[in-house]
């Protein structure tokens, strides 16, 4: 499902925390959202299903509009993962918080099997969601989110505290979603991790929109250095790393770079090759 | 100087649970920086509760085995200061400003007005927070809430300060810089830092403690401690299995705008060629 913002600002008084965001996401894109500490991220987020209302402007969902929407109501497009997961948390056992949001709005069994396949949640369905390990009770707060199978889900920094391995099952969740046209929106500091799964980015800073539009779009423009330091973000170390090793195209993950070498070898010894005919001829 | 030292020391969460810590021999010395690294459930943040003391708060927890806490420079108690994983519990929000906030943990020790007035501006200062000071913790944002817990952290000025996954919600720059403060603070004193990033670890670690299932299975120098049978349990970035020699010298050799990241490249690189 489509989302888009118009003109949005939003302030918690008297703090400005939006101001006059616009931007536009087509149905089933992955977007990433990033910027400085305290740049809206997380405000941005929570308009998307009416937890928080906009100030001036407009949030549309597909066609719905989310002023005079119920967040019980918009639920049902957007389900929000948040920040801190203990927050959310709030059954009895892990199987009963993954089960809420299908019992109350919708997904269904498959959708609820996959999840619990992906995150590798089936010894854990009968534990207390506060006896797991941080990266677990964020999972089963991502996991809770997506089974209710909403055309978008939105996620609040969520490889936060995850080591290596629960991210690689984040991984796995977007490439799943991803394949089932659900549009997904992250928040996050972790671009390393995540700009190989997105399509779209939006970099904020002090509550203005600094960038929006596609990945592969950003990257080729001249300023995105300067563009990601305004917005507090480092440079993506695979990015880094193309421009260092002069590999003309973006990378963005390891595969990517060790392509990108291989490529370039191939065209230096061709070059290589080239001129020791001339210089025989 | 030894300050604090474990000895058989195992914590299991309730009496039927696998031990969450098993058997443990650990010293932490004063002016030391030590990382734990290690996936998500092999003990990292139980280790920094039982090194703070608070295995008791668990009622079911069963705890065997020896911990020994050392005296502070004064002859007083070891003072420690812990940021938790999950900050957000730690912000009082009894108090209207982010200054109020920080300043807390001074006003409990009962320490003079004007000398935790100073402990408050230092801390605002090396955090970078200034901006923050008269804002109500209410409304900041979670990576700034994780700052100001951080700051109020470092005003108590402890003996040992614990940090589980300190720089979890921040955005790269303030990554970067609170990794330079961190180096810096652990002059003053001792650091306990659980933690995957191994940016942070080759920039602040004195020592890496790599956990397993409740187990200790390396203790020592970053360069002896990673290595391929703890690898596995470590966030190495898959890149440094396959940039080349060749490619590693264009790196470090890249401009102005990379030379933050330039020793770690190098660093990581050197370490982690032979090892993954």
């Amino acid at each position: 499902m489509k989302v888009k913002y118009e003109n949005v600002s939003f302030n918690y008084n008297p703090t400005a925390a939006l101001s006059n965001v616009s931007c536009e996401f087509d149905s089933g894109k992955t977007v990433v959202v990033a910027g400085h500490n305290g740049s809206g991220k997380s405000t941005f987020l929570k308009l998307m299903n009416g937890i928080l209302k906009p100030t001036e402007g407009r949030v549309t969902l597909g066609e719905i509009g989310t002023e005079g929407k119920r967040t019980s109501e918009l639920a049902r497009l957007c389900a929000l993962s948040f920040q801190n997961p203990d927050d959310q948390l709030f059954a009895q056992t892990v199987k009963k918080e993954l089960r809420f949001g299908i019992d109350n709005i919708g997904g269904g069994d498959g959708l609820y099997d996959s999840i619990v396949d992906t995150f590798h949640l089936s010894e854990h369905l009968y534990s207390n969601p506060y006896a797991l390990v941080y990266a677990m009770r964020r999972l089963v707060v991502i996991g809770a989110t997506a089974t209710m199978g909403t055309p978008i889900l939105a996620l609040d920094e969520p490889t936060a505290g995850l080591s290596i391995r629960e991210k690689g099952y984040l991984g796995n969740l977007i490439s799943f979603l991803k394949a089932k046209g659900t549009t997904v929106v992250i928040v996050t500091h972790d671009l390393n991790f995540l700009l190989p799964y997105s399509d779209e980015m939006l970099l904020l800073s002090h509550g203005e929109v600094q960038f929006s539009g596609g990945r592969d779009e950003f990257f080729t423009r001249k300023d995105a250095r300067d563009v990601m330091r305004r917005s507090g973000i480092g440079y993506p170390m695979y990015a880094r790393i193309s421009s260092a090793l002069d590999l003309g195209k973006t990378a963005f993950d390891a595969e990517e770079i060790v392509e990108g070498v291989g490529k370039k070898r191939a065209g230096t010894t061709r070059r290589t090759n080239g001129q020791h005919q001339l210089e025989g001829a | 100087m030894k300050i604090v030292s474990l000895a058989g020391f195992s914590v299991s969460y309730t009496k039927d649970s696998p031990p969450a810590l098993d058997r443990i021999d650990l010293d932490l010395n004063s002016r030391e920086s030590v990382v734990v690294s290690g996936l998500s459930g092999s003990g990292k943040s139980t280790l920094c509760l039982a090194v703070a003391g608070l295995t008791d708060t668990f009622p079911a927890m069963t705890v065997s085995g020896e911990i020994n806490r050392g005296e502070s420079a004064d002859g007083k108690p070891l003072r420690v200061g812990i940021v938790l994983q999950n900050f957000y519990s730690q912000i009082t929000y009894l108090r209207s400003t982010v200054m109020e906030e920080i300043a807390f943990p001074c006003e409990n020790l009962g320490m003079p007005r004007e000398e935790t007035a100073r402990r408050v501006s230092d801390a605002l200062n090396r955090i970078r927070i200034c901006h923050l000071a008269e804002r109500s913790p209410l409304e900041l944002s979670g990576g700034e809430k994780q700052k100001v817990v951080l700051a109020a952290a470092i005003a108590g000025k402890p003996d040992l300060l614990i940090l589980d996954e300190p720089l979890s919600q921040l955005d790269p720059e303030s990554t970067a810089y609170l990794g330079n403060v961190l180096s810096e603070l652990k002059k003053e004193m001792a650091l306990l830092i659980a933690e995957n990033d191994p940016y942070l670890t080759l920039k602040v670690a004195d020592r890496l403690v790599v956990l397993s299932e409740g187990k200790i299975i390396a203790d020592g120098s970053p360069e002896t401690a990673i290595s391929p049978s703890t690898a596995t349990c470590l966030d190495l970035p898959a890149w440094t299995k396959c940039v080349s020699k060749a490619d590693e010298e264009s790196i470090a050799g890249e401009n102005q705008a990379t030379r933050r990241y330039e020793l770690n490249y190098r660093k990581a690189l050197t370490l982690l060629r032979g090892s993954v």
